[in-house]
């Protein structure tokens, strides 16, 4: 049913994609900035549209629920005691899970991609280059060959992936914690809105590098023509160091609850 | 086989277990008996490493499960009072991912366990289609895999229908017999606990106040089920013999002495005896001796 939702969303970005309005827009927004709108106007360009607005309306949700179940709904339906009737230690059952929780996210995001580029292409046919524009991280790229311009895509979402992996470890970390399934998914959105809205506020501008959507964003520098790696490495490493920080303090959390019948 | 060590356990500033011991030999049949609250499923827990004890430690063939879980439940299996699957996958799948937690899915070994139970027809439906009895039977498969040498059975017949219980309980019984199966066997069914286990515990108030064999119950007071008129001179007399009233209804003699010696001295001081019969004491018996105080910690 998530996957079908998402194919859903991408039909209707694609749809208002096609619509006379977006298309003139489109055109004048190119030819502003002296490119082509033949060229431009592609099926890369467009999945990046909706891999970028997919994940931010829909996938945040999506794995923040899968993520805030793994452990509190198995808590709740009874099944996690099941589970507990295994020779397995606490950290090894948490290891898994979160692996499993990982790879979902992970994998999701090329679901949405390939689904995405297929839509497109359908659409719009596949010939034509990648244009990208996200105001809010300064980048602005255009590449006219399709090689390059879906290697780019390619790995971005690989860094989308990263980084929405951020996201399913805060909830997580709270599904580990003696609480409702439901609640561990709503402070995971919370914490994220919050991030996101805070980060807006020219007060904050110049400690934006310590919010965690800042960070999660990371993945847009791909799309520079100079790809600056230490500047990507460096979100990364502060992702994967918030990441490892979040799973031990659910660990903790876990290891010292007790699971009553 | 498994050894429970002085357990004591708080919830909330309640106490669950106090000072909580008891020994399972190897090969035989275990019962825990007591109350709702007494401490049965908790014991459990800590057994299974589900709950952590304030103090004491539980050892399976000498593995502490406090610090050596894993190691201490490879030869341990376990059912719980409606077991909860996967309901939207197969028997099978749900028998799959709890196998793959633990080190890989012999689907050889799981086909023997599920044939064995009696599942097979239906294993590879949805376990939402299933009965209550067939999800103890799926619970019981998945108990099974990979050979335990324990048996951990907390309420396993609870809900089962009469036929259920009994293809249980010689299930369970097969198993100790032809495998030397150590079983530990939580249960409210006083008349199943005394027709599988060979030894009990009864847990009041989260302490043990009882430990014995079933054999035990029958101790060297005879009880007997009678008819006296009038009922208070024939108590009177029963006392002086060395006996003791129960109930109304209900006599029991110590072994010194000869009931028709009793029957005789009523009979002189005329007793009408309408009934004079023995009676096995029963687990419920004691069971309800020990709730009501009548029984000694021990």
């Amino acid at each position: 049913m998530g996957y079908g939702a998402f194919i859903l969303m991408e039909a209707v970005i694609l749809f208002v994609y096609k619509l006379d309005r977006s298309q003139q827009f489109m055109h004048a927004m190119l030819e502003r900035n002296g490119l082509d709108f033949g060229t431009y106007y592609s099926s890369l360009s467009i999945t990046f549209t909706i891999m970028l607005l997919s994940m931010f309306l829909l996938g945040s949700i999506y794995f923040a629920l899968v993520a805030g179940d793994i452990v509190a709904k198995e808590n709740e339906d009874g099944n996690l005691r099941m589970v507990f009737a295994r020779p397995i230690s606490r950290l090894r059952l948490l290891l898994v899970k979160y692996a499993a929780v990982s790879f979902y996210t992970f994998t999701f995001v090329f679901f949405v991609g390939i689904s995405g580029y297929a839509m497109a292409v359908a659409a719009v046919g596949w010939e034509g280059g990648l244009f990208v524009m996200e105001p809010k991280m300064k980048v602005f790229a255009a590449y006219s060959d399709w090689w390059e311009g879906a290697g780019r895509l390619a790995m971005s979402a690989g860094g989308i992936g990263v980084s929405m992996i951020t996201l399913s470890s805060i909830a997580f970390m709270f599904s580990c914690f003696k609480i409702k399934p439901a609640a561990a998914t709503i402070i995971t959105l919370t914490i994220l809105f919050v991030d996101m809205i805070l980060q807006g506020f020219p007060f904050f501008k110049p400690y934006e590098s310590w919010f965690i959507t800042w960070r999660m964003s990371a993945w847009v520098f791909i799309m520079e023509q100079q790809i600056s790696w230490p500047k990507i490495i460096e979100s990364y490493a502060f992702l994967f160091g918030l990441n490892i920080t979040l799973f031990t303090l659910g660990w903790i959390s876990f290891q010292s609850r007790d699971f009553k019948t | 086989m498994l050894v429970a060590s002085e357990l004591s356990k708080k919830f909330s500033g309640k106490p669950a277990l106090s000072g909580v011991s008891f020994h399972v030999k190897r090969g035989e049949i275990y019962g825990l008996l007591g109350h709702n609250g007494a401490g049965k499923s908790t014991s459990l827990g800590v057994i299974l490493g589900m709950v952590m004890p304030d103090s004491g430690d539980v050892t399976i063939d000498g593995i502490s499960v406090l610090r050596d879980r894993s190691r201490a439940l490879r030869k341990v299996g376990a059912i719980f009072e409606s077991p909860a699957f996967y309901d939207y996958l197969s028997g099978w799948d749900n028998l799959k991912i709890l196998m793959s937690y633990s080190g890989g899915f012999d689907a050889t070994a799981a086909r023997s366990v599920v044939e064995r139970v009696g599942l097979s027809r239906r294993i590879h439906s949805k376990v939402r289609t299933y009965s209550h009895g067939m999800r103890q039977r799926l619970a019981l498969a998945q108990a099974l895999l990979p050979e335990p040498e324990v048996l951990l059975l907390d309420e396993p017949t609870d809900g089962l229908d009469p036929e259920g219980i009994k293809w249980f309980r010689e299930f369970i019984l097969k198993l100790r017999d032809e495998r030397g199966m150590t079983v530990l066997f939580n249960s409210h069914l006083l008349a199943e606990v005394e027709l599988m286990c060979d030894r009990v515990a009864i847990l009041r108030e989260g302490k043990r106040v009882f430990e014995g064999s079933i054999g035990s119950i029958q101790d060297d007071t005879r009880f007997f089920e009678v008819d006296f008129e009038p009922w208070g001179i024939a108590c009177g007399l029963v006392h002086s013999a060395g006996g003791e009233a129960r109930a109304v209804g209900r006599i029991s003699l110590p072994a010194t002495v000869d009931p028709a010696g009793l029957v005789e001295t009523l009979v002189h001081a005329g007793v009408r005896i309408r009934g004079f019969s023995p009676m096995r004491r029963s687990l419920e018996d004691l069971y309800m001796e020990i709730l009501n105080g009548a029984g000694s910690p021990n």
